[in-house]
């Protein structure tokens, strides 16, 4: 307090020099005073803030101490972004971080930040660390305020007798003003102590009693607490039943147990509206009709709603069936009317390859129109079983392997096979099926030659043989893309060596163009003397009086332009394979044909 | 009262949801300030069959300060010291590293991920830190062979 007025005062009138923070010899500049200045107008509002806040605080608390609201019992249930993440509590006047918004209570914050600069409170946010500090008018939205005061909380003196459940934001004026067990100053002004509220009026009852159950002493205000709380032995009649009971459990005998106490029928929510004393209580339920029944009612319910979520599990199932089963009709139907050779095939195992590739491609067709992993309800061909067949259970799962000899091709086969003889036959419509038909019953045949049972294993089968399939093509189609890979790969590294060697000759031939044209140059200074004449013996080819010499400049020239037209293939035929010819190499080709030639 | 206030709710909080593989109790009904947690070894970990006592020892003003984590079973682990304190050594506990917004339970799920998987760069035990480095084989045994001899009376 004594700092704020010393401080304040010091803003308003020029300040003692020993109070100055900074120790401005005589010449200072008036920036760093008015600078000064304003630090300290600062610093005195956030002072005054800090004692209104204490006052705040402090007022009131000489009867009711101040309402700690983190000390409350909520009665409704808060959000959990609500709580403040040091104390764990509904926040309890919020104040927002500067810079990373982070939200606590003003009093956690404090408590966590030692440091104080003059600026006010300041420090790491607890949260994410960053540096933060309060800003001058630390607090959040109205909203957020309100939602918090609007928490309902019970009356801090419930433990004393207060019933009363109260928003938060008007705890402290119940306490303040209406709580009955809050304390108030004793009515005899001559007496000085404390009375509750709702013992006002009774005057003063600050003399001395004891307690007729136990004898302690005690002023009489307190007695009523330590009946309610302590004493061991009082005892009260109940004054509807007039039995003795513990005074401490009057509200729970009055409850629980009275047998004065009217209660309602237990049938009551069956709509009996009977309602008769707890000691009645038995001779009414003999006669209800909707208590006795209340009970099995109660069983029935409950099996029903077992029922009715198993009811819902299996409609769910069958729903999934039937989309299965319509979906296995389409692809059956869509086989019919498939390439020929499909059904033209009788036997099962069939060694060739082109067999072997139209199963597949028929496969993949059925495996992109089946998109549903769920099993598909047969062709009606499940009851079309042969009990001679061999019990092969594992010959599904083997055709994953897509190399593996017949086996799987016959097993992939018969699902295309019978569909053009008879797409949706009835059991008793199908043909009487040939013995190597059954590699595709033979799984379940073991399993269900009874009434129903075929239906389910089949279907399995069918099932398992599309993903089989599926499985296959996923992984032909990762080898195919796998060898895609390789092979541009290869080409690359080809391309690049070639490329290297192009570029290799190209230098070479650059550097016989500059031998050959050094080689003329010196045969032109030799043949100086001559002049235009000799030149010009040069330029047609050297036919007249060059000599040898000319002769050999003429060859040289010769094997550079076939070499140069050499390498141009080459290069054309790199360009061609690699897509994208090297740019400086038909640059440096045409110089060197070009210097060729303007030799020529 | 605030920090008392905030114990009983963690403590409300972590017997409503026990972290997994911790029991908690508290030695002394009166004293909220001192709790006895049991964990359990992560499984598949060496540690897997053993039962420890952890001391987790509040101090008055918790929330703004770290709370204190010592072994009372004997454990051979690079991060525990291996003496009467048993001292644990976590960053997150370091005065100057910890948050208050920091619950117990996540102090004790991270002693947790610790034993499951020790830090030898952070080590307390630099010998134990050096053979866990070196000779996790070793280590193992050793580690195995404590658990067996002190972890497994609970």
């Amino acid at each position: 307090m004594s700092d704020s007025n010393s401080t304040g005062h010091s803003s308003l009138s020029p300040p003692p020099p020993g109070s100055r923070r900074s120790p401005s010899p005589g010449g200072t500049s008036v920036s760093t005073q008015i600078a000064l200045r304003n630090m300290r107008r600062l610093e005195a509002r956030r002072n005054m803030e800090e004692n209104h806040y204490l006052t705040q605080k402090a007022r009131n608390c000489n009867l009711n101490p101040p309402v700690d609201l983190r000390a409350l019992d909520y009665v409704s249930k808060y959000d959990d972004n609500l709580v403040c993440p040091i104390c764990r509590c509904p926040l309890v006047d919020p104040v927002l971080l500067m810079d990373c918004d982070h939200c606590f209570c003003r009093e956690c914050i404090r408590q966590t930040w030692t440091t104080y600069s003059p600026l006010g409170p300041k420090g790491d946010c607890p949260t994410c660390r960053m540096p933060a500090k309060l800003g001058p008018r630390a607090s959040t939205s109205k909203i957020l305020v309100n939602i918090l005061d609007d928490l309902v909380v019970k009356c801090p003196k419930s433990e004393n007798g207060c019933k009363s459940e109260i928003k938060r934001g008007e705890v402290q004026d119940h306490i303040t003003i209406y709580c009955g067990y809050a304390m108030v100053e004793c009515k005899d002004s001559g007496c000085g102590q404390s009375v509750r509220r709702k013992d006002y009026d009774l005057g003063c009852l600050h003399y001395n009693v004891s307690c007729e159950s136990c004898q302690q002493n005690m002023p009489k205000a307190e007695l009523e607490t330590h009946w309610q709380l302590q004493c061991p032995d009082r005892q009260v009649k109940c004054d509807l039943c007039s039995s003795l009971i513990y005074y401490r459990d009057r509200e729970e005998h009055r409850k629980e147990a009275c047998p004065a106490v009217n209660v309602p029928c237990p049938g009551a929510p069956l709509g009996c509206t009977n309602k008769s004393r707890r000691a009645h209580l038995d001779i009414h339920v003999k006669g209800c009709v909707l208590a006795k029944l209340g009970p099995v009612l109660d069983a029935q319910k409950q099996r029903m709603d077992e029922q009715e979520s198993a009811h819902k599990l299996i409609n769910r199932k069958l729903e999934i069936l039937e989309t299965g089963f319509t979906a296995m009709q389409d692809i059956l139907s869509a086989n019919r009317s498939g390439p020929p050779d499909n059904g033209s095939t009788e036997t099962l195992i069939v060694p060739s390859r082109s067999r072997a590739e139209s199963t597949a491609t028929d496969s993949t067709r059925i495996a992109s129109a089946d998109d549903y992993d769920f099993p598909v309800p047969p062709s009606n061909r499940g009851s079309a079983i042969e009990p001679e067949s061999p019990p092969t259970t594992n010959t599904t799962r083997s055709s994953t392997t897509p190399r593996t000899t017949a086996t799987p091709r016959s097993l992939t086969s018969p699902p295309l096979r019978p569909a053009p003889q008879a797409p949706f036959p009835r059991p008793t419509d199908l043909p009487p099926p040939t013995t190597t038909d059954f590699d595709l019953a033979s799984p379940f045949s073991t399993t269900a030659p009874g009434a129903d049972g075929p239906y389910s294993s089949p279907l399995h089968h069918l099932l398992s043989m599309h993903e089989s399939l599926r499985d296959e093509m996923a992984r032909v189609s990762a080898a195919l893309t796998e060898l895609d890979g390789r092979h541009s790969m290869q080409i690359l590294n080809e391309n690049l060596r070639t490329r290297d060697e192009i570029a290799y000759l190209g230098g070479q031939v650059a550097g016989m163009g500059r031998q050959v044209h050094w080689l003329t140059s010196a045969q032109l200074q030799r043949q100086t003397p001559g002049g235009s004449a000799a030149a010009r013996e040069v330029g047609t080819g050297a036919s007249a009086g060059g000599g040898g010499a000319g002769g050999s400049v003429e060859g040289a020239v010769n094997a550079m332009s076939t070499a140069a037209t050499a390498l141009r293939g080459a290069a054309r035929v790199v360009n061609v394979g690699g897509g994208q010819g090297s740019p400086t190499s038909p640059g440096m080709r045409r110089g060197v044909s070009e210097e060729g030639r303007t030799k020529l | 009262m605030a920090a008392n206030k905030r114990i009983m709710k963690e403590l409300g909080d972590i017997n409503s949801q026990p972290p997994a593989g911790c029991t908690i109790n508290l030695p002394n009904e009166s004293d909220i300030n001192n709790w006895e947690v049991t964990m359990q070894g992560p499984p598949e970990s060496v540690y897997a069959d053993g039962h420890f006592k952890i001391h987790v020892s509040l101090p008055k003003d918790y929330p703004f300060k770290p709370p204190g984590i010592s072994f009372k079973t004997k454990i051979y682990h690079p991060n525990v010291s291996n003496d009467d304190r048993g001292a644990m050594c976590l960053g997150m506990l370091r005065p100057d590293e910890w948050k208050p917004p920091n619950k117990i339970k996540d102090v004790l799920a991270l002693v947790r991920t610790v034993l499951a998987a020790p830090q030898p760069d952070d080590a307390v035990e630099t010998g134990i830190a050096e053979q866990f480095k070196n000779d996790k084989a070793a280590f193992e045994n050793n580690a195995r062979d404590w658990v067996e001899r002190y972890a497994k009376g609970a």
